[in-house]
């Protein structure tokens, strides 16, 4: 029963450790997320032209998850449920910091609203502000995501320790 | 569609307190009054419904006409920014958005339109039957008359091109019948609004719409709004020597004026056109005030 329990410790801290390391590839795949959905915009803003509307519903299902669900939102916001707010946009989104909400509910804010030249201008200014974003990421993730396996494996291994 | 591109309150109002179904267009300026154009009568919007007192007019901010226009492009602006550097903007369902603001020139060529400042937001209506007092006129023994619709703008021109598109499928005429939509305004996308028979090209200059619909889909009869370039009569001679029918229209308010507007001479010296339908406001859009035939004399 004894052995039964440390084992259940252990498997817990490894598992919050793995939450933590999840939090930052998640962060990595949303910036990288942002990145190709910018070049994606470049191309079809550029020559199909095609509405936002079409060009979120044409991402592949990979891209939608990495994107967390801003998509879905952004798109109720163009079919007129939901108001464009930072809440209603990083509804499901916990892991980004208030300043990196800021330029991408900026990003989405001026999404549309502009000719083709201004429009591929400005993404390509975002695309390079969400690309330094996402190298950060890559890099913690890098540092802190496999540290907060090996923290847990440790922390878990530390309590048997104590225990026994 | 009306009810996505303009503000709720607005459209409450127009809902609720204005018989939307009678309003032939909106006009919004920055900061001066909304003004509706209901059966040819110009009134204020007020948030009572229509009035006539100024004072109680809404007047619309630089943001709402901005957000407006955002809306009608489905929030892609980029995506109708060859129909902005001409001015106007047409929605799906046919609401057509004529924009004032300023364009934006770049080595001689219009690059876009930006700093919106005033919208006039013309509602299309389908009125069945408008264009049966002279259907028969226009019918010849081999098929359709060429025949040029000439009415001053919001007169019904668009309405009446598209009735009788209309009336032609009713009575199965299965004339190939070709709809060449420069503005995007002919087709509303409503079930049966442009008939069974007809086939639709949208957003394409009337040489270039000619030329590919007579090679690609063989029409018997051309339907087309808004003749005035030279090039659109070039379009004309070149459909006509295809042994194709046309249904145009043109902007004028008079016979007399229409005999002097520029580039039409050739037409007129060769009787292209064996008829013609004067359309005019006087009893409200659509009405019809004589058809004439090659010779210019008025058989109805």
């Amino acid at each position: 029963m004894k052995y039964l329990l440390l084992t259940a410790l252990v498997a817990i801290s490894v598992f919050v450790g793995f939450i933590f390391s999840k939090k930052y590839k998640t962060r990595a795949n949303f910036f990288q997320a942002l990145v190709m959905l910018c070049q994606k915009f470049d191309v079809e803003i550029n020559f199909s032209r095609e509405r936002l509307k079409n060009i979120f519903l044409g991402l592949d299902e990979k891209q939608k998850r990495q994107l967390q669900g801003i998509d879905k939102n952004y798109i109720a916001y163009i079919d007129q449920e939901i108001p464009l707010e930072k809440d209603s946009l990083f509804k499901s989104i916990k892991f980004l910091k208030e300043d990196e909400k800021d330029l991408i509910f900026m990003f989405f804010k001026n999404l549309g609203r502009s000719d083709v030249d201004s429009q591929s201008k400005e993404v390509k200014n975002f695309q390079a502000r969400f690309e330094t974003l996402s190298s950060n990421a890559l890099v913690e993730n890098k540092k802190y995501g496999s540290l907060s396996i090996k923290l847990g494996i440790i922390a878990g291994l530390v309590i048997v320790v104590l225990l026994i | 569609m009306l009810k996505k591109i303009l503000p709720s309150n607005i459209y409450e109002i127009l809902e609720h307190k204005v018989n939307l179904g009678s309003i032939n267009e909106i006009r919004l300026r920055e900061d001066k009054p909304i003004v509706l154009l209901i059966g040819g009568q110009r009134i204020f919007l007020g948030n009572n419904g229509v009035t006539s007192n100024l004072k109680e007019a809404i007047r619309p901010s630089k943001i709402m006409i901005e957000d407006i226009i955002f809306r009608a492009s489905e929030c892609s602006i980029y995506s109708v920014n060859e129909q902005l550097k001409k001015g106007y903007l047409v929605t799906k369902g046919g609401i057509r958005l004529g924009i004032g603001g300023d364009l934006v020139e770049e080595g001689g060529k219009v690059k876009t339109m930006t700093n919106f400042s005033s919208l006039n937001i013309r509602l299309p209506h389908e009125v069945r039957n408008c264009s049966l007092p002279v259907f028969n006129n226009l019918l010849s023994e081999k098929g359709i008359f060429n025949t040029l619709i000439i009415s001053p703008p919001g007169a019904g021109k668009t309405t009446f091109l598209r009735d009788f598109v209309c009336q032609l499928s009713e009575r199965n005429y299965a004339y190939n019948v070709l709809v060449l939509d420069e503005r995007g305004e002919l087709d509303l996308g409503s079930s049966g609004s442009i008939g069974n028979f007809a086939d639709k090209i949208s957003f394409a200059r009337k040489s270039i719409g000619f030329e590919n619909g007579i090679r690609a889909l063989s029409p018997n009869l051309i339907v087309t709004d808004e003749l005035g370039q030279k090039e659109d009569i070039d379009a004309i001679n070149f459909a006509i020597n295809s042994g194709v029918s046309i249904l145009a229209s043109v902007h004028s308010d008079s016979m007399d004026s229409f005999l002097r507007k520029p580039n039409f001479d050739s037409l007129i010296k060769d009787r292209v056109f064996k008829r013609y339908v004067l359309l005019s406001m006087r009893n409200g859009p659509g009405t019809i005030e004589g058809v004439y035939n090659e010779n210019f004399s008025r058989i109805m």
